[in-house]
């Protein structure tokens, strides 16, 4: 007996998760559609770059995104710096393509709105991405966090903020928590001035190589599907 | 004072000999500028190629506000010899010459000529490296261009946007100059113990090579006396160039070349002011 | 009237070496004052000490009756001074070296004083060439007018004819002796050659070993009867016997079978040859002495002093 209510509630389980899986399937389907419509767009950024031993100030620019996975900012004869990865740090980069496994996680609370999860798993198996969990905001079909796992370069998370763009589905703030790895530079070649003396390491602690660094993109305004050319994209030396 | 200042000036730059350290501050600026040109990218890929392995940076990296912090880097090691080349010779290049003894035979006070010869001394710094700057900073802006800075450091990577960066330079370039009257007051000093110029040059510069020698030995016995070596803070110009800008370091050092300076000066007059002119 | 210099025990060693021992004298003003000794006698480091240049370990120095130390700068102002060579900025010309010195004298001296100065010491002409183009004793004139432009009471010059051929010897000494007649200075000159000195100083001071040995007028202490004549001889038997009987023989300084010294008036040599050659002695060869050396080698008794 006890037997028996083991399998029909395997069987109770197993339905419900295929049935909610194909709720979330098409949830996650259209969202991707919704966030491909957008093929092209130009837009003013403020960029906040705070990785650890970085130091850059707020650099404002404009920011040229092409399908699927070419981005470049330009800084009015300023220079541009983006962190170098494998993946494209667009929502549409972060976002599994092709044939996809999607697991409903249930809801979430974050600052006071109830968030449906899903886990994304990419069945192509070269895929850079191998998980991408994801926090939908169902009633404005919007995706408010993503969290990547990639096969290269650890975890990026991105925090969504939306406001007149919500429509294309492109936010107007987006902060991108990811890995960087230390670096470190000959002191001959730098001769540096040590204003403060480096803190000892803890006995027993080891300093880890990676650290998390977070960029802050605010969208001031955005043109899209504007066709841009290739061109554009290419390295200006 | 003035007349007297005017007179020393006038001696300074009337003499071909001031004019070489202009000279070599143009060559090597030229040079390094040169080599920037033609081999700046491979340079610059050498430097930053840990920066380069996790980010693309794009645009003119190596504008003329790099080029000139490159050869900052790599001049203002050298400076300290231009400036003893006057510094030392102010005293003991007299006595050499002879010339010490027809001028302490004049009206003038032993004290008033060490302060004439020192702030002569200074006057020149100040032109080396206002020339420094011109050939260096504008120099370069003029060949390279004007962009938004990368400061390299050895554990920190900065970035200065370009409207942010000319008041840094103007600030390390005054910071240079207190570091370059430290070491012309340390010229002076040795000149008036010498009766020949090379001496206190060579000891200017032996000193400074030495002294930087242990500020940058990572030695824990060199750690406590470290903060007092002038050496230690001549290199406190860079602090202009990290974000945020360490004042109270930076500030700390200019203290530290300052009392350095005043205790060169006093001793100096206060040996000058009795020692015998046997020259 | 205070005396223009005066040295009160004036004491300075270098190391263990007594440069200057208990040294007083007084310079009175107009004089031409020879200030003698051989080399390393202290000369020169006196004079530095008079220009404060070198400080005494002990005593002092007054000019025209002010300590040097209380009024250096005032007094200095009164003093022009050539000490050992006249160095000056070779890169520069003649007239930007006397330029520079007018300058620092804490005088306001013009350009017409500059060309007084150039024309006194015969530089007129030569004032816009470069002083490393200039003779030594084109260097020691512009020394000179250095020393002069700002109208110094008194002069100290050390050994200003130190470097110049016999030409340059002699117009220095012209020029000297016309600063003192002619403009009223007060001049100390050291040099070791004497007999130039005995030509233009009415006083003189000589010192030894740091010590002085002799200081007052050249007239009284110079006696033209204690010049040396030096007689040099083909040597004979009977010189001795010859001598003996001779009226010269009281004036026998020194004796040797090939040269006899005489100390005597110079004015007597003719005589003394007459007689020697009466006495059938072949006489090779007969020089005087001036009196001011023989007076300062019987003083100093040491090593000769080279002329």
């Amino acid at each position: 007996m006890r037997k028996l209510l083991g399998i029909l509630a395997v069987c109770l389980f197993v339905s419900i998760g295929t049935i909610k899986a194909s709720d979330a399937d098409k949830l996650y389907y259209s969202l991707r559609t919704k966030v491909l419509s957008v093929k092209d767009y130009t837009a003013d950024v403020r960029m906040k770059i705070d990785i650890n031993r970085m130091r850059i100030p707020q650099l404002k620019g404009t920011l040229f995104f092409k399908s699927p996975d070419k981005m470049r900012l330009e800084r009015h004869g300023g220079l541009s710096i983006l962190p170098k990865k494998n993946i494209n740090l667009t929502l549409s980069n972060l976002m599994p393509d092709g044939k996809v496994t999607v697991i409903d996680m249930g809801t979430s609370t974050i600052d006071g709105k109830k968030l449906r999860v899903l886990k994304v798993i990419p069945e192509d198996e070269l895929s850079q991405i191998i998980l991408a969990k994801i926090w939908i905001d169902e009633a404005n079909m919007l995706i408010l966090k993503t969290e990547t796992t990639s096969r290269n370069d650890g975890t990026i998370a991105m925090d969504l903020s939306f406001g007149k763009y919500a429509s294309y589905a492109l936010p107007d703030r987006v902060i991108i928590t990811m890995d960087v790895k230390d670096y470190k530079l000959p002191k001959g070649i730098t001769l540096d001035y040590n204003d403060v003396p480096t803190p000892p390491t803890p006995p027993g602690e080891k300093k880890s190589k990676t650290q998390k660094g977070t960029i802050q993109i605010s969208y001031l305004s955005y043109d899209i599907n504007k066709g841009i050319s290739d061109d554009k994209f290419k390295d200006k030396e | 004072m003035i007349q007297l200042l005017r007179i020393e000036l006038y001696k300074i730059f009337r003499r071909p000999r001031t004019y070489i350290s202009f000279g070599i501050i143009t060559a090597i600026v030229l040079v390094i500028q040169l080599a920037m040109l033609s081999d700046g990218k491979s340079f610059l890929s050498f430097i930053m190629s840990g920066v380069n392995e996790q980010f693309d940076i794009q645009g003119n990296v190596l504008n003329g506000y790099l080029v000139t912090y490159i050869i900052l880097q790599s001049l203002l090691i050298h400076i300290p010899l231009l400036v003893a080349l006057v510094a030392g010779d102010a005293l003991a290049g007299e006595a050499n010459a002879g010339t010490l003894r027809l001028l302490l035979t004049k009206p003038i006070s032993r004290a008033k000529l060490v302060l004439v010869k020192f702030t002569s001394s200074v006057i020149y710094t100040v032109l080396l490296i206002v020339w420094l700057a011109v050939v260096g900073l504008f120099g370069s802006l003029a060949l390279f261009g004007q962009g938004d800075m990368i400061n390299l450091k050895s554990d920190a990577f900065v970035m200065l946007l370009q409207h942010d960066v000319m008041w840094r330079y103007m600030a390390a370039f005054l910071f240079a100059t207190l570091a370059m009257t430290t070491i012309a007051s340390l010229s002076l000093l040795l000149s008036a113990f010498a009766d020949n110029s090379i001496g206190p040059i060579i000891s200017t510069m032996g000193i400074v090579v030495v002294i930087t020698i242990l500020s940058n030995l990572e030695l824990p016995l060199f750690d406590k006396i470290k903060p007092y070596l002038f050496t230690t803070h001549m290199i406190g110009w860079k602090g202009f160039f990290d974000d945020p800008i360490p004042y109270g370091a930076i500030g700390f050092s200019a203290l530290v070349m300052f009392l350095y300076t005043v205790g060169f000066l006093a001793t100096t007059i206060f040996y000058f002011n009795k020692k015998d002119i046997k020259s | 009237m205070e005396p223009i210099i005066e040295t009160r025990d004036l004491n300075k060693s270098f190391g263990s070496f007594r440069a200057v021992s208990n040294l007083s004298f007084t310079i009175g003003h107009g004089d031409v004052y020879g200030f003698l000794g051989q080399n390393g006698a202290g000369k020169s480091t006196t004079m530095r000490m008079l220009l404060g240049l070198i400080y005494p370990d002990s005593g002092s120095v007054f000019i025209n009756g002010t300590e040097f130390n209380n009024s250096r700068r005032h007094l200095l102002s009164q003093i022009g001074a050539i000490i050992e060579r006249p160095d000056m900025y070779g890169y520069l010309s003649g007239w930007d070296n006397l330029k520079i010195f007018a300058a620092l004298s804490d005088k306001n001296i013009k350009a017409p004083r500059l060309h007084e100065v150039l024309e006194i010491v015969g530089l007129k002409g030569r004032e816009k060439d470069k002083v490393k183009a200039y003779s030594q004793g084109m260097k020691q004139r512009l020394g000179i007018a250095i020393a002069l432009v700002h109208k110094p009471q008194l002069l100290i010059l050390d050994e200003p004819t130190n470097g110049l051929d016999p030409q340059g010897i002699a117009e220095m000494r012209e020029l000297i002796l016309s600063l003192s007649r002619e403009h009223g200075k007060t001049i100390l000159i050291s040099s070791h050659l004497l007999h130039e000195i005995e030509q233009i100083a009415t006083s003189m001071i000589i010192i030894h070993k740091g010590k002085k040995v002799v200081e007052g007028k050249v007239n009284s202490l110079l006696n033209p009867d204690d010049s040396l004549v030096e007689v040099v001889l083909k040597p004979t038997d009977d010189i001795t016997t010859k001598l003996a009987s001779s009226a010269y023989y009281d004036n026998i300084a020194a004796f040797q079978p090939d040269m006899v010294t005489f100390k005597m008036n110079p004015a007597h040599t003719p005589a003394l040859n007459r007689w020697l050659v009466a006495e059938g002695l072949d006489v090779i060869e007969i020089r005087s002495k001036h009196s001011l050396e023989a007076y300062f080698l019987s003083l100093t008794n040491d090593s000769v002093i080279k002329n």
